[in-house]
């Protein structure tokens, strides 16, 4: 229990302190002075104190529930990745719940631009395609759905970065797609406000922070830990932060997609790599 | 794991203070001053160097709360304090490290 709180609140700090990072560096690249790294987590901690206001147009509860269960989701993500290493299978799970999450906290918000967003991540679903074939990708290499089997696998046959690089390239997109002010970011579109949190406010909004930060910092982890070889902190770190900084020069200079392009972009991609990882890996 | 959460949360602490202490100094409405402060580069160093490399759960989180006062300062100051640093921190965990 303790080594869980423990993974959760290391998760939601690095997670926050990294966004923070995120948003400097897309700052940096587009000559803002830009905030201090520190700002997300501030930000994260100052919505837990705001009074929350709730909109006469939201159904309850499911407008209150489905953040909780955002968190939840996440909180479940590192018990299954970091504390115990357990099957991808249910962190692939825990992303496809996490995308009706975000669909149902914008229907349930009885906002326009919540509904839109809530209908645009019925479209932004098309990112679980690339993660998903990523899995299946990695399942064929190395026999196994338990990521501490994946990391075996590593230490005896090299990192799998080398052996099925578009399986990695595939689950980058997925990273990209997840990243702040992404070009693949179509459920939080500046045209829409915020998105499905448009109508979250207060302690609502302190919770769905808390689950991005550590949802930022999982999916880094994942992709890290499966795609080479064993790393140790001072490994995870400069892995983080060099993905950290590659999405986030990449965000600062591309502008958002529309929904359908963003769709067909992923698509295209995760169809070019599948195939091209199957041919390296049969042929 | 808990010695990680304790050099996350020194950092925290010691940037949320950095931040406060910087903007006590400095209420201009523009960067006034981005010349290198010796004090604060001198800070850095000791913070960076043990953070990195003191092995000890208690000695690295007193140096991370000096890095991360440094580093946390307002946007526009403490960066090349930040960086001259971390360069240093990281040249002497190279050379502690790396057997050549």
């Amino acid at each position: 229990m303790a080594d869980i709180l423990i993974n959760v609140i290391i998760a939601f700090l690095a997670g926050s302190l990294l966004l923070g990072l995120h948003r400097k560096i897309m700052a940096r690249v587009q000559k803002r002075p830009g905030p201090p790294v520190i700002q997300h987590l501030l930000h994260s901690l100052k919505f837990f104190f705001k009074e929350t206001a709730f909109p006469k147009t939201v159904s309850m509860p499911f407008y209150i529930g489905i953040v909780f269960i955002l968190a939840a989701v996440w909180i479940v993500g590192v018990i299954v990745g970091p504390v115990t290493k357990g099957s991808l299978l249910i962190l692939f799970g825990v992303y496809a719940v996490y995308k009706i999450v975000e669909h149902n906290a914008g229907s349930s918000s009885g906002s326009p631009y919540g509904k839109a967003s809530c209908v645009r991540a019925v479209l932004s679903a098309a990112t679980e395609l690339p993660l998903f074939a990523a899995v299946v990708l990695v399942y064929l290499k190395t026999g196994s759905m338990n990521i501490s089997s994946i990391i075996a696998y590593q230490s005896v046959n090299g990192p799998l970065i080398l052996s099925i690089p578009l399986a990695a390239v595939m689950f980058f997109i997925l990273l990209l797609s997840k990243s702040p002010y992404s070009p693949f970011g179509i459920t939080k579109d500046k045209a829409l406000i915020s998105g499905f949190e448009t109508e979250h406010f207060g302690l609502l909004r302190g919770y769905i922070m808390f689950a991005e930060s550590i949802s930022w910092y999982v999916m880094m982890w994942l992709f890290l830990t499966i795609f080479f070889p064993p790393l140790s902190a001072a490994g995870y770190l400069i892995g983080m932060l060099v993905i950290t900084f590659i999405t986030a020069f990449i965000n600062a200079t591309t502008p958002i997609l529309n929904p359908n392009h963003s769709v067909m972009t992923q698509i295209t991609l995760g169809a070019v790599c599948f195939i091209g990882t199957l041919i390296m890996i049969f042929i | 794991m808990l010695d990680y959460l304790i050099y996350l949360l020194t950092f925290v602490i010691g940037s949320i203070a950095g931040l406060v202490y910087s903007y006590k100094l400095h209420g201009e409405p523009f960067v006034a001053d981005s010349k290198l402060n010796i004090s604060y580069c001198i800070i850095s160093i000791i913070g960076w160097v043990l953070g990195f490399n003191s092995g000890n759960m208690i000695i690295g989180g007193a140096g991370f709360v000096m890095a991360g006062f440094v580093m946390g300062s307002r946007p526009g100051y403490g960066r090349k304090e930040s960086a001259v640093g971390l360069i240093i921190a990281v040249l002497i965990y190279l050379l502690l490290h790396l057997t050549l």
